[in-house]
């Protein structure tokens, strides 16, 4: 039994309302902070595809894997989605 | 979606807030992590005053609760940092004072939060489900047992885990200087508040994160909400659907028989004897099985359901 039934209040309809407000208002402020930092990120991508080619990939713990330079993916021309 | 990705959040410089919902008294104050919009289910991060004081009573939802700062007095037994209670709906607690203050989380898992005044427990309560441990104190830190494996120096001791979702929680550190370079994806909703910084994050399914690396050593607590299971990989630019996709067809190659049996048309009822109340209903979800053939293939607007021959 994880949720038992029970009848909401008006004050928790209320208090429901006001958090999905600002649950909103925090996702879209994260989505905006993500978006500014792409030429940043473009740049943690490309040296974690160079460490992967040169020092290795995990493929289990400390287990190492050099990912050969024709098994690098290529940057879609999507737009890339980093906040789901 | 009703519980938003929110990642990465930091609460340190936001406000907090008086707790208005019912039951709940004066004297607490919380910042809101993150929300289900849907069912109120929640991640907060709570202050209780000097001197708050709550009767014994029972949530409607089941909670979890983990003191960061300060102690709570709940019954006649004073817990402090560390200590992480697992309360199932309608388990009653007893009394909770906290005489010189406390900062917790609390996590109302499946409702908003909720107080009723009660001295006994709700009849459907399990009580047996219920746990309280501290966890710095009680427990020893543990290599990560689920593999692939994260890199050497994540350390983990397992507070509550939910044997038939397998979904846990558990406080993990990183010592400094972790690094891991994969990306990493899960099939469950992930969630994470460091101790040490107030970062956070809850993530639903399927969403890339990585490479890793942490300079100075990490403490948090992380909670899933069914199994976790590292899908690691190298291209930072999948999409979640593209990997849930991955996920789906890796199954087909580490559990092929039970693949086929779930995704054949005339199977897929799948019942769990320790829960015979509670089963899967997959027609339509799974309206074909295709054998355990390697290349890819596509679907034009006439499919057709398969059937397997008996």
């Amino acid at each position: 039994m994880k949720l038992i039934k029970y009848k909401r209040s008006r004050e928790a309809e209320r208090w429901m309302k006001q958090e999905t407000r600002e649950q909103k208002a925090r996702y879209r402020k994260i989505v905006s902070e993500q978006d500014a930092l792409s030429s940043r990120r473009d740049k943690w991508i490309a040296d974690f595809l160079e460490r992967i080619q040169t020092r290795g990939f995990n493929v289990h713990a400390d287990v190492l894997r050099k990912i050969p330079r024709e098994k690098i993916p290529k940057k879609p021309k999507r737009k890339f989605k980093v906040v789901f | 979606m009703a519980r938003a990705h929110i990642e990465p959040y930091v609460e340190t410089n936001v406000a907090w807030k008086r707790m208005t919902l019912p039951g709940f008294g004066k004297g607490m104050r919380y910042k809101m992590l993150s929300f289900d919009t849907d069912t109120g289910a929640c991640s907060m991060k709570v202050m209780f005053e000097p001197g708050y004081q709550l009767p014994p009573g029972m949530s409607y939802s089941e909670m979890e609760m983990f003191v960061l700062s300060g102690s709570l007095t709940i019954g006649e037994t004073v817990h402090g940092p560390g200590a992480y209670f697992f309360v199932p709906a309608g388990v009653c607690m007893p009394a909770l004072v906290a005489p010189r203050g406390a900062q917790v989380l609390m996590y109302y898992n499946y409702g908003e939060p909720s107080f009723v005044e009660s001295d006994s427990d709700h009849p459907d309560a399990e009580r047996h489900r219920y746990t309280a441990v501290n966890a710095y104190d009680d427990l020893s830190w543990t290599s990560t047992n689920f593999y692939p494996a994260t890199a050497s120096g994540c350390l983990v001791k397992v507070l509550k885990f939910d044997e038939r979702t397998q979904a846990f929680t558990f406080l993990y550190c990183m010592t400094p200087n972790f690094w891991q370079d994969n990306i990493s994806y899960h099939d469950c909703a992930e969630e994470s508040y460091h101790i040490w910084g107030g970062g956070y994050f809850w993530r639903p399914p399927y969403i890339n994160h990585g490479a890793f690396a942490c300079k100075n050593g990490t403490l948090a607590l992380g909670r899933t909400d069914s199994q976790l299971y590292n899908h690691f990989h190298f291209n930072p630019w999948t999409t979640a659907e593209e990997n849930l996709s991955r996920a789906a067809s890796r199954i087909q190659h580490w559990k092929p028989e039970l693949y086929e049996w779930v995704a054949t048309g005339d199977h897929n009822h799948p019942v769990d004897f320790e829960y015979p109340d509670s089963h899967g209903h997959a027609h339509g979800d799974v309206p074909h099985h295709h054998g355990n053939h390697d290349y890819g293939h596509s679907h034009g607007p006439g499919r057709r359901r398969v059937r397997r021959k008996k």
